[in-house]
């Protein structure tokens, strides 16, 4: 009913290959990006600026990591390094009077050559072992930050972004960042859902489904997985450099620790590999839960008048967060990408029960 | 309050609410409202359990004594969880909500916040925490660290040894030190007064966490040191400590940044850390006139929070004493504007004109002016007799000169930054 299919011909190769051949997704779609293009006219600042921007970054930099992971099968567990390595190139850049967009894409570039660097390791080891061998990329670059003071600016181990002047505009303004980060998010995701319907794209799942089966059919696993590194290390600096300039505007080494790999692992997992309306579902659950569940409860126990002991405030909601992830999981290993898939491909036929899908 | 349904789902429905839509609350004129979004559950744990019990209570002294002057306060605690992102979203949550101080007690969180609190003009409380240059209160008008940095307590327990030595020429001092910006940070002040006072300066860094600290304690034994300063938080002072004692260092030799108290030393051994010295920068115990106050009229009356035998101990004090200046600043804010309400930049004045306060006795007198948000940078040495932290010292601030050297080097890096 939702999605009439009745009547629908795809008489060209363009029509039938084309993103969203349902006139309802597509309505669907336009229906989120006109919410999100006008949110800052109807939602207070303090949910642009602390929710909605986040959630958009953590899920710039998940398409990154999930075009690795996803895409091309490749785990990595020092994510938060390369953001690192594209945070602090940039600010650097633009503290010597680099135009932030120039910075922007030395942000990204840094990242994506000492990002392939590491990657490198994946021509050898895979699973688990690349892993480990990503990890010790994570630690390196810690390290190298805290140690060197001149990246980590002094004693105090704190840079501050300058503002962002976009093609001689100043962004001014929660909304103005909010549409900045949108933008960019939007881009990233326009490569992300095409990237698969290239050549590119179709290599990289053979590198995915077995590598030396990759090569004999004659993809070269050499080029494709150090370029899957190289690329999805430069959306993960420009990520870096957003979560900087847009975010933070004050960068300290913590931001980028081990942490925040594994929370964008776990964003990756819990949306659904490979998936990029799952990145965006699992940005939202692993970023957004911990703060609404906290805020959530706090207002539960006002409202019902419950005096709550500071201590089980404190750690409830975490309990509440670890149930929820797990319970996602158990319910649909695939991950929020395919519940929503699930419900779609319910409601494809409803009201009736069986169909030929 | 009965409770069926209908309360439980009108009150579900405005949980559901309270991220959604923004509240309109009334400002009350009298009300003066804090936010301590402060991490309970991830890394500064059962000090932040601590620190914040204290803060609550004196809170809830002064409203049981009727405020001041009709003023009460009210706190708004949030957990972070020591992350950057969730810190930021409780601050602006807070701004909205018309708070007129944060403190988050936390380095990480108190950073990233600075650009946002300097901008918004919101106070910024980094007691024992933030960044040091804060106290270069032109620079940062509204970040008050309202106690001796990490510069100023590397400085006394650097006097206390150069006094109980009578001169450390040629002297060993080995800093065993967490490898993060918070445990690299006396580094450049100790190789200055290396200098100074002539002598010879070792450090020796352990990877965070800090549970793991075998390696380096060996090599803390070759150097034979005479004087041992370790830097950590938590599970890090308790493995030095561990570590220092395998080692057959001994405990009377070892000095501790302010973070050691009554619980570490429970988990080392009462008797095994007998002797360790500590940078105390207010005074510990039940003893001073303001814990006593806070356990006849709430402790005592049932109106604390968490365990009672917490109150009196080291954190707890540093709570009461961040609350104790919070107040004094609200005061004088408060005499110069009777009818209210409080605003973020009366406040600000307030805190920036408090006068010699030494809170009936438990702090060293704290002046805090425009430039110094420090307050001195005064603090003691404390040791640990098997059962409580003995005063080993007077009240005292050392080599101030090269600490606003650095001070102003490093603020002057900060204004020029981000522009």
């Amino acid at each position: 009913m939702f999605y009439r299919r009745a009547g629908l011909r795809h008489t060209r190769y363009t029509q039938d290959r084309q993103l969203w051949p349902l006139p309802f997704d597509r309505f669907l779609l336009g229906l989120a990006i006109v919410l999100l293009v006008l949110a800052p006219a109807f939602l207070p600042s303090l949910y642009i600026g602390t929710y909605l921007m986040p959630w958009l970054l953590w899920t710039t930099a998940t398409l990154g990591l999930n075009l690795l992971m996803g895409v091309a099968g490749q785990v990595h567990l020092g994510y938060g390094a390369v953001m690192a390595i594209g945070a602090y190139g940039a600010l650097h850049a633009t503290r010597s009077g680099v135009p932030f967009e120039f910075a922007l894409l030395i942000g990204g570039l840094l990242s994506a050559a000492i990002g392939v660097v590491f990657g490198a390791a994946a021509l050898r080891v895979k699973g688990l072992y690349l892993a480990i061998s990503t990890l010790a990329m994570q630690y390196l670059v810690d390290y190298v930050i805290i140690h060197v003071p001149a990246i980590s600016g002094g004693t105090q181990a704190t840079l501050s972004a300058p503002p962002v002047r976009l093609l001689g505009f100043a962004l001014t303004g929660d909304s103005a960042y909010y549409w900045f980060a949108l933008a960019m998010c939007g881009l990233v995701t326009m490569f992300m859902l095409n990237v698969r319907r290239t050549s590119y794209g179709r290599a990289l799942a053979a590198v995915r489904e077995k590598d030396f089966a990759a090569e004999i059919i004659g993809v070269s696993t050499f080029r494709y997985k150090l370029s899957v590194f190289w690329v999805s290390s430069f959306i993960g600096g420009v990520a870096g450099t957003l979560f900087a300039f847009c975010y933070y505007k004050a960068v300290t080494p913590e931001q980028f620790h081990l942490e925040l790999s594994i929370q964008m692992l776990a964003t990756v997992i819990v949306g659904g590999m490979g998936s990029v309306l799952g990145s965006y579902f699992g940005a939202a659950l692993i970023l957004l839960a911990p703060v609404v569940l906290n805020n959530g409860l706090a207002g539960l126990a006002k409202g019902l008048s419950i005096p709550i002991n500071a201590d089980i405030a404190a750690h409830a909601p975490l309990v509440l967060y670890g149930g929820l992830i797990v319970g996602f999981l158990l319910f649909e290993p695939l991950g929020l990408a395919k519940i929503y898939a699930n419900l779609r491909n319910y409601f494809l036929v409803w009201p009736f029960r069986h169909a030929r899908r | 309050m009965k409770q069926n349904r209908r309360t439980f789902v009108r009150a579900a429905a405005a949980a559901a609410a309270v991220p959604v839509i923004p509240s309109a609350q009334a400002q009350d004129a009298k009300l003066i409202k804090l936010g301590m979004c402060q991490d309970f559950t991830v890394v500064y744990t059962f000090v932040t359990a601590e620190y914040s019990q204290g803060q609550r209570d004196y809170f809830t002294m002064i409203n049981e004594r009727g405020g001041i002057k009709g003023f009460k306060f009210q706190l708004d605690i949030v957990d972070t969880g020591n992350a950057t992102q969730r810190g930021i979203e409780a601050y602006e949550r807070f701004k909205r909500e018309g708070v007129v101080l944060v403190d988050p007690l936390s380095t990480p969180v108190s950073r990233a916040l600075v650009p946002r609190a300097l901008a918004d003009k919101i106070n910024l409380v980094t007691t024992f925490s933030g960044r040091s240059d804060a106290a270069d209160g032109e620079a940062f008008p509204y970040v008050m660290p309202l106690s001796p940095s990490y510069w100023s307590q590397a400085a006394v327990l650097v006097d206390y040894m150069r006094k109980q030595e009578k001169g450390l020429k040629g002297k060993k001092v080995a800093l065993v030190h967490i490898d993060t910006p918070f445990g690299r940070e006396p580094i450049t002040l100790l190789q200055v007064l290396a200098k100074r006072h002539d002598f010879e300066f070792q450090t020796f860094p352990y990877p965070p966490p800090g549970t793991e600290q075998s390696a380096v304690w060996t090599q803390v034994r070759r150097l034979k040191p005479d004087w041992v300063m370790i830097w950590g938080a938590g599970a890090g002072q308790i493995a030095s400590l561990k570590e220092a004692a395998r080692n057959g260092i001994p405990m009377d030799r070892i000095a501790s940044v302010v973070w050691m108290s009554e619980s570490e030393m429970n988990v080392v051994g009462v008797d095994a850390a007998k002797g360790v010295l500590k940078f105390e920068g207010v005074a510990g115990g039940r003893e001073p006139k303001i814990i006593q106050a806070i356990q006849n009229e709430v402790v005592a009356k049932g109106k604390g929070v968490g365990k009672p035998e917490i109150v009196g101990t080291t954190y707890y004090n540093i709570g009461v004493m961040a609350a104790a200046l919070i107040a004094e600043g609200a005061r004088l804010a408060i005499d110069k504007n009777p009818k209210g309400p409080i605003t973020s930049e009366q406040l600000n004045e307030g805190l920036r004109s408090i006068k010699n306060f030494t809170a009936e006795g438990m702090l060293p007198p704290v002046t805090i002016t425009k430039a110094d948000h420090q307050g001195g940078g005064r603090g003691r040495v404390a040791q640990w007799d098997g059962k409580r932290w003995v005063p080993k010292s007077d009240w005292m601030a050392a080599d101030q000169d090269v600490i606003w050297q650095m001070i102003r080097t490093s603020s002057s890096d900060f204004k020029k930054s981000g522009k």
